[in-house]
């Protein structure tokens, strides 16, 4: 049981992750492979917060989205002058980066050694030690993310990221500031991924850098493309195949570290069966 | 040993590995226009085929070093068959075939993890006796003069290619108009195949180099690979000469960057570089 609920809290994590980075890649069709650098920058605010000021944790959360989003600011603003390919690259290079600060900032992040001893959240005394608890927290705050990111879609702001996705030049003609819708989903992207870091920080109650490496971002790249570009529920469902099917490698009796790089192989293969025969995903309704 | 004769040393040597996979990867770019990040982990499969027969079975070192770069240029050249020529024929775009080829390089580094284990190793059988000249006051070891030289060996040899024969014109032929190349009977699939094994060969090459420089790892492509992007970029991406300018240019800025600051920035550094020349000069500096 304990262990299933391990799986749903992940899952529900991931699932915040994909939902977020949907957004930029599936609906307004840039794509990004840093993610897991807000995911990291989001992870690392909360926990030096927690463990050195002893604060709320809704409270870091909170700070560690706005940290997290002055940062996107900044990135996606250097990002919006590149296109296609070129804007992968870049992103993968502020991944590189975001990475490198965190591996090699010792006084801020500790380096390799990692933050230990992040407390879990609490709200009104009562605090959420127990995984059960904790998988409600997560849970809600998936949903909350889930409808947020669906009433973005069907907004008339997420209409313009479509057409961004489709023709940006057109919808520039229109009257439209292309630049600012892209910074603009850019960086709720971000500041959810951060939301998803600062769970995963107080979930597992220690973070190093090797969790937020440039594979975290192909993960959930991968997450995404699986469940279907441009579509929520597909992030959901490509959350949940991608995170259960190396639990499923683990119990035909793989040891451990070739279970962990099996995973990797699968994702790996996955991405490319997918661009080959079915570059929709599962349930997509956009294709790079 | 005096510092700034050492940097300088540091420097070109740093300059001659990039130079090594920034030229491997601008004759892949250069025909199929795609960013092949597959290629880096073609690096790690070089080094690791040469761990295997000169470490494990005892092979001669030069037989070795042989087999290790045809090793990697035949696997370059059967994902290309397997999985890039169907995406081309697809018209894919080049977003799809980035995804793809991240797929391949998380797959080939799985397997080269699963075979060998995520160890750091080295690749000389007699570590600490490598053979050092000095220049003004610099230390070099024979190795990374060998591979300087066979840096600019491969560049001039690319160069000639180009130039005189008949396969050159084939391949800028390609890099033109593919379609019309086909209608005046350019078998564009083998010339491809061809560029493909020339290309991954020399990143193999490049990997068994930096394995006697310093060791293998199963991640170690991705960091070579991102040199030489970074390297091809700043030099004018798909230009033979550039790219290898751009190798030595990133090479000092690395090395003379972390003069004051710790080693481990260097590739903070390298993508910093990166976006300061998409930014301000995007066509590199030479360009094509």
């Amino acid at each position: 049981m304990e262990y299933l609920i391990h799986i749903a809290i992940l899952v529900s994590i991931y699932a915040i992750l994909g939902l977020s980075l949907n957004l930029v890649v599936g609906f307004t069709g840039l794509l990004s492979i840093t993610q897991a650098a807000f995911y990291g920058i989001g992870a690392y605010v909360t926990a030096i917060l927690l463990t050195s000021t002893g604060m709320n944790f809704f409270l870091a959360m909170l700070i560690g989205m706005l940290i997290t989003s002055i940062l996107a600011l900044a990135i996606g603003f250097v990002l919006s002058r590149f296109k296609d390919d070129y804007y992968a690259l870049g992103s993968l290079g502020f991944n590189v980066i975001i990475y490198g600060i965190f591996l090699n900032w010792y006084g801020l992040t500790r380096g390799p050694l990692g933050i230990p001893g992040i407390p879990r959240p609490s709200l009104f005394g009562f605090t959420f030690s127990e995984n059960a608890w904790f998988l409600l927290l997560s849970v809600i705050c998936a949903a909350i993310i889930y409808f947020l990111c669906q009433f973005i879609v069907k907004s008339s702001f997420g209409r313009v990221l479509k057409a961004i996705r489709e023709d940006d030049v057109a919808i520039a003609v229109f009257g439209y500031r292309t630049l600012w819708y892209k910074l603009a989903i850019f960086v709720i992207s971000a500041a959810m991924a951060a939301m998803a870091g600062s769970l995963f920080a107080s979930y597992i109650t220690f973070i190093d850098p090797s969790s937020f490496v440039l594979t975290e971002s192909i993960f959930i790249l991968a997450i995404i493309i699986l469940g279907g570009l441009a579509n929520n529920r597909g992030a959901i469902v490509g959350a949940a195949c991608l995170i259960l099917l190396p639990e499923i490698l683990r119990f035909v009796g793989f040891p451990d570290d070739v279970a962990a790089q099996l995973r990797q192989f699968s994702y790996g293969i996955i991405l490319i069966i997918l661009m080959l025969y079915r570059p929709q995903g599962l349930v997509g309704e956009y294709r790079l | 040993m005096e510092i700034v004769p050492q940097l300088i040393v540091n420097s070109m040597n740093a300059g001659a590995t990039y130079a090594l996979v920034a030229l491997g990867f601008n004759l892949i770019y250069g025909t199929a226009k795609f960013f092949d990040l597959g290629y880096g982990a073609l690096a790690a499969v070089g080094g690791y085929t040469v761990f295997f027969l000169y470490r494990g079975l005892g092979l001669n070192l030069y037989i070795s070093i042989l087999l290790g770069a045809f090793v990697a240029g035949a696997i370059g050249m059967i994902i290309y068959r397997l999985v890039y020529a169907p995406l081309r024929k697809r018209r894919s775009s080049s977003m799809v075939l980035l995804v793809a080829a991240l797929g391949v390089m998380i797959a080939l580094q799985s397997i080269i993890a699963i075979l060998f284990s995520n160890q750091f190793q080295t690749l000389s059988r007699n570590v600490g006796s490598a053979v050092t000249y000095s220049i003004f006051g610099g230390v070099v070891t024979q190795l990374q003069t060998i591979t300087l030289i066979l840096g600019l060996l491969i560049m001039a040899a690319i160069g000639l290619v180009f130039r005189y024969t008949l396969f050159g014109k084939a391949i800028k032929a390609i890099s033109d108009d593919e379609e019309v190349s086909k209608i005046v009977g350019i078998n564009t699939t083998k010339v491809m195949s061809w560029v493909f094994f020339i290309g991954s060969a020399i990143a193999g090459l490049a990997g068994v180099l930096v394995g006697f420089d310093t060791g293998i790892e199963p991640t170690m492509g991705l960091s070579l690979l991102l040199k030489g992007v970074i390297a091809a970029i700043i030099g004018g991406i798909g230009n033979v000469y550039g790219g290898v300018l751009g190798a030595f240019f990133l090479g000092f800025i690395e090395n003379f960057g972390i003069w004051q600051i710790s080693g481990e920035w260097k590739d903070a550094i390298a993508f910093g570089v990166l976006i300061v020349f998409l930014l301000f000069r995007p066509q590199g500096l030479l360009k094509r």
